[in-house]
């Protein structure tokens, strides 16, 4: 297995929702595995980070990336579909985490080759739920790529 | 071949007479005829050319048809003319050609000339009809003009088409963000507050909750409501029977846990929008599965030929409606009922409404309140399906 749990997981959330990031906060915290949570709210400082530049000079790598679809500035959709075209970043796990149900999204995120769709729900603690079971999944049932070939 | 004169047809004539007739009819004839011989001379015209060309008869003896042409045609009528001659027949000239005419005064119509060879005694003449086709092309015009027209509209309406459903889909979605954030926060608030705080605070909170529940439902009706046209499909050959089986299935746990039949007759196909005929049976049956009495709910559907369209029926032993709402029940988000008892927005009704009426039929009720009501909506037979 590639990731052991020596240092803890790097995890990019890009959500515009304070009331979402406040939950996942919660429901990484109550979960076992040791991460840092870095949050950005909006899809051109999702690329930023990714790039490390301006204020994100020291950015780590991330392991996974929490990805909402309906963001400011910067869509989630464009942020998805640079990332899967970049040699750099297309091997990173993004999750899509979003309220739209609509058929349309599914498909164009997964013609992207978005690792998985997660359609947010409605109740409170479903939705902390889900978190967990997220990261228990990509984080400690799945193998992730390393970072360097 | 000749045809026998006098022609059969015609009550007899006498003999003496018949050249007098002749002329009469020649003159009397309301489309220009110009007669000429094989080298194209003019040789006879009648009254309706004099008039319609400016010129006297006696003018035109012997001049070459193409005078009555504008000069940029005479060369190539003079061409065409030489090959008619070898193999003439009758034929219409004009289709898909643009003639003209030219008057004496050099004014030019458009027109459309008919060519038909006759032998008579060893000569061959050419007898050429030539008629004013001014009116018919001003139509034609007219027609191109409505048909433009007719095509931009269409481009407008699929564009405003297109800009509703997304502002449908953007409002209803942006409306969905601040409603999650306001339910989502009651609930951690009820979580965080743990089991032992005032019963107040509960139900306001609840209050809080159940509102922005509604208010998503609201939503998420509207939404489903404008997309009765935004998302319209053409309609196509479906079997009402098999989007009955459908729509059951769709509801088959509020079917099982009333205990309700479903009875259906004879169902025919019909040409609608499988989805939109799915919807509207289902918003019927549920309906009626929902409004029940105190009996396990009966719902028959049933459709009878009536005219050029099926008429539909679904039929239910529930609670009845009063006569004075029923022209109400079908307007968007009305209701009969507190939300306790019944749930539901009130747009049911409205989309079957919009539903049957984007198919050409119409939508009625019979009721009475404590035994049951009967719904009924038209479709046109598919063979009567002129448009939607």
């Amino acid at each position: 297995m590639m990731q052991n749990s020596v240092r803890p997981i790097e995890i990019l959330l890009v959500e515009d929702s304070r009331m979402d990031i406040k939950l996942t906060q919660e429901a990484l915290r109550e979960g076992k595995l040791r991460n840092n949570l870095h949050v950005v709210m909006d899809g051109e400082d999702a690329m930023t980070f990714l790039s490390r530049k301006g204020p994100y000079q020291d950015a780590p790598r991330p392991d996974i990336i929490l990805l909402d679809l309906n963001l400011p500035r910067k869509d989630g959709r464009e942020v998805l579909a640079e990332i899967k075209s970049s040699p750099d970043w297309m091997r990173i796990p993004v999750i899509i985490l979003t309220t739209s149900r609509a058929e349309e999204d599914i498909i164009k995120t997964y013609n992207l080759h978005v690792n998985c769709y997660v359609i947010k729900p409605v109740d409170m603690q479903q939705f902390i739920d889900a978190i967990k079971s997220i990261s228990s999944f990509w984080l400690s049932i799945v193998a992730l790529p390393p970072e360097h070939e | 071949m000749t045809p026998a004169w006098p022609p059969s047809s015609l009550p007899i004539v006498h003999e003496s007479l018949q050249k007098e007739l002749f002329h009469k009819l020649f003159d009397a004839a309301p489309d220009p005829i110009v007669i000429v011989d094989d080298e194209g001379k003019i040789i006879l015209i009648n009254a309706e050319a004099e008039r319609k060309f400016g010129y006297k008869a006696t003018d035109l003896l012997l001049k070459p048809l193409e005078i009555l042409m504008p000069e940029r045609f005479r060369n190539l009528h003079q061409a065409y003319r030489k090959r008619y001659n070898l193999s003439p027949g009758t034929r219409p000239m004009g289709r898909g050609l643009e003639l003209f005419a030219c008057h004496q005064d050099g004014s030019e119509f458009p027109v459309e000339i008919s060519l038909s060879p006759v032998h008579v005694g060893s000569e061959l003449l050419i007898i050429s009809i030539i008629r004013d086709i001014t009116d018919r092309k001003a139509t034609e015009h007219q027609l191109q003009i409505k048909a433009a027209e007719l095509e931009h509209s269409n481009r407008e309406l699929s564009r405003s088409n297109q800009e509703l459903e997304q502002f449908a889909y953007v409002a209803s979605h942006d409306l969905q963000e601040p409603l999650r954030s306001i339910a989502g926060s009651c609930q951690m608030l009820q979580r965080k507050l743990g089991d032992n705080i005032d019963p107040t605070i509960q139900e306001f909170i609840n209050f809080a909750v159940e509102g922005s529940k509604r208010l998503q439902d609201l939503i998420n009706d509207l939404l489903s409501y404008s997309r009765v046209t935004t998302k319209a499909k053409e309609p196509t050959l479906v079997s009402s029977k098999a989007i009955l089986e459908r729509v059951i299935y769709n509801l088959r746990t509020a079917i099982e846990d009333s205990h309700a039949q479903i009875i259906a007759g004879n169902l025919p196909e019909v040409q609608a929008d499988q989805s939109q005929l799915t919807q509207l049976l289902q918003n019927f049956i549920g309906n009626a599965i929902k409004f029940r009495s105190e009996q396990n709910p009966i719902v028959s559907v049933d459709a009878v030929a009536d005219g050029k369209f099926w008429r539909f029926s679904i039929a239910d032993n529930g609670i009845g409606i009063e006569a004075k709402y029923f022209e109400r029940i079908f307007e968007i988000f009305k209701r009969l009922h507190v939300r306790e008892k019944y749930p539901g927005t009130g747009i049911g009704l409205a989309t079957c409404k919009k539903i049957v009426e984007r198919h050409g039929g119409k939508i009625w009720l019979q009721s009475i309140l404590g035994q049951g009501s009967t719904f009924y909506f038209t479709l046109p037979q598919p063979e009567h399906r002129d448009r939607v």
